[in-house]
């Protein structure tokens, strides 16, 4: 119910013992370290950091390095174990970043090649995209469009020219196709742009061109070097992917070698991030931090015993690190059922050191609240199914850890809307059997039973408004618990939430409750003063007694009778204002549980208005089918997620705001398995 | 005549979760102590630009990234019009124009490069845009032209024939397209401010002030180049730039043109505009480049300052389209710079003086 009790360990050990001490700590992964920066030496002398963080910071960076060569090829090394810790060894940075620089290297050299390629796929494609929209230029042809900026010629080179002339022309966008060969002569197409026109000249002349007269049958050529160019890209493409796959064999051939790389290095940087925290004086160490109150022995036996007890070890409860009670960690201790409704917690916020964790009353309430509002059982299995389903899809996947957690919660979502469709009687929106409650589609058509003890709207809305102050009542006493707990006495009795709140609450659900049974009259003066004078009046004590108890804010103000003078009517104004919020706020709270109802009304009203429409096409048949299908899968693609919301909306805002201070610190130890550090 | 809520609600939740999305510092910092082009394309998995990474692997090539990049910023544009309200699209439609110009001036220089300086420009033509971003303009045939003539011809039905129409003797005179950028950038601001003050009264103010602040960094980044690059004196900068700024008048410009030290010049504005920024002016440079940075540096700092006080502020108004555009734009050009630092193994020390 309460966050798990942590202790302080407070540790000196010897300079010398330093290296097993750390081994052990990043062993045991137990310890959340505190900075010790500003304790003195016993001696009165300076305490130096153990300064490793650029070490680490390299290590981070080579760390970094490895994964951006392997996680292209979805290769994710795993976390260290403690074998890995026991044959840990100094990495020779500079000689991994050496070899990594040399695979980079080599993959530089494909990427250059690469992008050669892509340069003269480029070229052909701006030739096949001015085919396309221009059409070509033929020296002895008409023009086929004014803008072509291409032109065509046919001619003659002698075949050894052939090789010179290709690699003249490929700094130019231009192709050279053969389409034939004579007498050591060989007869080429070349395409080229207009704009190059000089140059192409020179180069032809260089090689000995000699221009023939273009065929008849070539003026309809487009087509086919449409086709030509595309498999000349199709070719280059093909190339570049050879390349590419060059470049990846690259870092296959080194895979093994670059994950035992990555472990090693991973363990020199936890190793190295513990040590960060270590401070130094002449022959020792000292480090502290939080671990949990179960985990004491262990660790204290485990440290003795590899320093042979050449160590000093002081634990601190909580309680007596006082001022630091906001430093302290949170553990959550849920088992693995309650990880879903942790996670609606952990958004919100994490819970103070030492008060509720309200996971375990999470998972009923959020429960209850969803399956009121979506109530059927064959919307639920199937959204069940849907979570069991695609929870077993993603658990293959890598860092779906959150998204697992929530396809969980929607499971479980489905199982309360199952279980609430078998106590009202509903099956995808129809009565196939009795309801073990009440029926509620019969009460939203108009037809609910009069034997039944729930047999209209208002009955309905009543069981909400009667959950809402369960849930209420629950928030409250869970803060006078932590307030206890944390000793804030003051707060406990003139808090908002506090027992004067809670008289008023519970006065306003009396005069709530009398109301509607004496048909609208008020209580008697007595009562109301009993229920609302009083705690009101008390109220009014709030900011004398905090005075009263901190003086020292009315000191340094002169007479101390003038300045609470002048805070009488800041004090009153205030008072009044409270007395304002908790009228309208618990009203508010608790008439906000009416939407549990209305959203249930709306998912029963939604499915009848789909059995109307059905009706209307007929009753019988495909089409009628098809629209309660299509209608089952709307309500509960927007009705599953409405209720969603609407169920953590209600947690959040009407019972975690009672006592929740979303303001701590989780436990995170740094460990093998670390991924925070 | 549609509310602000009509017209702003939805766009304005969509683009909030987009901001949401952009690349973190943290993230940037990252990539500037990435070992390799690739390495920083590995940490652009979990981003919207995860796509960068196959298309590198498969062509080696950084200008096809470029281009992709750029492709994607105009669509980012285009994608939003089916969330706007029809008084707002002809708007940020204009802000396409920016895009459209740098594409243009692009072509213009490998035409200008090609017929006038006789450099080869084949590796280079292959990276333009050739699809339409505002107006119909053929690239091909400004990059092919003979001479101005063409172009003019082809572009005749464009507001850019007009401009290069008039620009043309200054050009071939003086051997350079510089003119001829600027008046193609007065144009691109001129029809902005005109679309603006179709926009509602609260929106004209707003979409005012930030354009204002970009006309102000403009200026200012045209006020260095003029007096560094070009030698021009006043009396042929100061015509040159942008009348419309937001806290940078003509006044405060020719001061700033006149005197020796710019940042000093600077910092007195700052001062009367963003008080929490003058520090950043002091900072000790050791040469006219690195404060020439420096000085980038602070007037992108006021950029962000204006979008903090919009994303903080009333949420339906034009601002959260305009702060979008400008964070995404922001998120772009750092990332070109890392890319471009790792291609051509800057030192890290230097990348993050560049961010």
């Amino acid at each position: 119910m309460f966050t798990t009790e942590m202790i302080r360990l407070f540790a000196v050990v010897l300079e010398r013992d330093n290296e097993v001490v750390t081994e052990t700590l990043l062993r045991e992964g137990v310890i959340q370290f505190i900075n010790v920066s500003n304790i003195e030496g016993e001696t009165g002398e300076k305490l130096d950091d153990v300064k490793r963080q650029s070490l680490v910071n390299d290590l981070i960076e080579l760390r970094r390095s490895i994964e951006g060569l392997l996680h292209p090829l979805k290769i994710y090394p795993d976390h260290p174990k403690e074998i890995d810790l026991e044959n840990r060894s100094p990495i020779d940075i500079s000689a991994e970043r050496k070899k990594l620089s040399e695979i980079a290297k080599k993959r530089e050299t494909f990427r250059e090649r690469q992008r050669l390629l892509q340069q003269e796929i480029l070229k052909l494609e701006d030739i096949k995209r001015q085919v396309d929209l221009y059409g070509l230029k033929f020296s002895n042809v008409k023009l086929s469009s004014q803008h072509s900026f291409i032109t065509m010629q046919i001619g003659i080179v002698a075949a050894e020219k052939r090789d010179e002339m290709e690699r003249s022309m490929k700094e130019l966008p231009s192709v050279v196709l053969p389409i034939g060969n004579e007498e050591g002569m060989e007869h080429l197409l070349l395409i080229s742009m207009k704009r190059d026109a000089r140059t192409v000249e020179e180069i032809l002349h260089k090689v000995g061109w000699h221009p023939v007269e273009l065929p008849k049958e070539m003026q309809t050529i487009k087509s086919s070097i449409a086709q030509d160019l595309t498999k000349k890209i199709d070719k280059l493409t093909e190339n570049q992917k050879a390349l590419s796959d060059s470049a990846k064999e690259l870092v296959v051939k080194e895979v093994e070698r670059l994950k035992e790389v990555w472990v090693s290095i991973r363990v020199n940087e936890l190793f190295y991030a513990v040590q960060n925290y270590f401070m130094r004086s002449s022959r020792t160490m000292i480090f502290s931090g939080w671990l949990p109150i179960a985990k004491q022995e262990r660790i204290e036996k485990k440290l003795l015993a590899v320093t042979d007890n050449r160590c000093y070890l002081e634990w601190l409860s909580a309680q007596e690190s006082k001022g630091q009670e906001h430093e302290i960690p949170v553990q959550f201790t849920n088992p693995k059922v309650f990880k879903p409704f942790q996670m609606l917690v952990k958004n919100f916020g994490v819970p103070q050191y030492g008060t509720i964790d309200p996971t375990p009353f999470v998972m009923p309430l959020y429960l209850i609240m969803f399956g009121l509002m979506f109530a059927d059982v064959g919307q639920g299995i199937v959204l069940s199914l849907l979570g069991f389903g695609l929870s077993k899809i993603m658990a293959k996947k890598k860092d779906s850890e959150g998204v697992l957690t929530f396809l969980s919660l929607i499971t479980w979502c489905g199982f309360s809307s199952a279980f609430f469709g078998l106590l009202f009687g509903s099956y995808f929106g129809a009565p196939w059997f009795d309801a073990l409650w009440f029926d509620f589609h019969g009460i939203v058509a108009g037809h609910g039973s009069e034997a039944s003890m729930i047999s209209n709207i208002y009955d309905i809305l009543a069981i909400t408004i009667f959950f809402g102050i369960a849930v209420i009542v629950m928030g409250l006493l869970f803060n006078w618990i932590n307030l206890i707990k944390q000793r804030k006495w003051l707060e406990l009795l003139f808090d908002k939430g506090g027992i004067l709140g809670g008289w008023m609450y519970g006065g306003g659900v009396y005069v709530g409750s009398y109301m509607i049974s004496h048909d609208y009259s008020f209580p008697n003066a007595t009562i109301m003063t009993l229920l609302f004078g009083i705690p009101a009046a008390l109220l009014i004590l709030k900011e004398p007694l905090h005075l009263l108890l901190h003086p020292e804010s009315l000191s340094g103000k002169g007479n101390v009778f003038a300045a609470f003078c002048a805070k009488l009517p800041g004090m009153i104004m205030e008072w009044g204002v409270e007395l304002l919020e908790i009228f309208s706020g618990y009203l508010s709270n608790t008439l906000s549980f009416m939407r549990v109802a209305g959203l249930g009304i709306a998912h029963v009203s939604l499915m009848v208005a789909f059995f109307t429409m059905a009706e209307m096409a007929g009753g019988r048949g495909i089409g009628p089918i098809l629209i309660l299908i299509l209608g089952n899968i709307l309500v509960i693609c927007l009705e599953g997620l409405s209720a969603g919301i609407q169920a953590l909306r209600l947690n959040y805002y009407e019972f975690f705001t009672k006592f929740f201070h979303g303001t701590g610190k989780l436990y995170a130890p740094v460990s093998l398995d670390s991924r925070d550090y | 005549m549609a509310g602000p809520l009509t017209k702003y609600a939805f766009v304005n939740a969509t683009l909030r979760a987009r901001i949401s999305k952009l690349i973190s510092d943290d993230i940037f910092l990252q990539m500037a102590h990435a070992g390799s082009l690739e390495e920083v394309l590995t940490l652009l998995r979990e981003t919207s630009f995860s796509d960068l990474e196959e298309l590198y692997e498969k062509t080696g090539d950084l200008l096809v990234i470029e281009q992709k990049m750029l492709i994607d910023e105009i669509a980012l544009y285009t994608s939003l019009e089916k969330y706007l309200h029809k008084e707002t699209v002809q708007f940020v439609k204009t802000l396409l124009l920016r895009f459209e110009i740098d594409n243009l001036k692009n072509a213009l220089r490998l035409f200008f490069d090609r017929v006038f300086r006789k450099r080869p420009v084949e590796n280079l033509v292959h990276y333009l845009i050739h699809r339409t971003i505002y107006y119909e303009v053929s690239l091909d045939v400004i990059v092919n032209a003979n001479d101005f003539g063409e172009i003019i011809q082809v572009l005749s039905n464009t507001p850019y024939g007009a401009i290069i129409k008039d620009n043309r003797s200054v050009v071939e005179e003086e051997q350079t397209l510089f003119r001829l950028e600027i008046a193609l950038d007065h144009f691109y601001y001129n029809r902005l401010q005109e679309m603006i003050h179709k926009l509602s009264k609260k929106d004209t103010a707003l979409a005012s002030r930030l354009i204002g602040v970009e006309i102000d960094l403009q200026n200012i980044n045209w006020i260095i180049r003029f007096r560094n690059f070009y030698s021009l004196s006043m009396d042929e900068a100061i015509p040159l730039l942008i009348p419309t700024g937001n806290t940078v008048d003509i006044k405060h410009l020719k001061s700033i043109y006149a005197s020796q030290n710019v940042s000093s010049q600077l910092e007195h504005i700052v001062k009367k505009g963003y008080p929490g920024m003058t520090t950043l002016l002091t900072a000790p440079t050791s040469d006219a480049s690195s404060r020439f940075v420096l000085i980038e540096r602070v007037l992108d700092e006021i950029m962000k300052q204006e979008v903090k006080k919009i994303l903080s502020g009333y949420p339906f108004t034009i601002g959260i389209v305009l702060a979008y555009f400008i964070l995404k734009g922001s998120e772009i050009r750092r990332l070109r710079t890392i890319m471009h630092a790792k291609q051509y193994t800057i030192a890290q020390e230097r990348i993050e003086g560049l961010l």
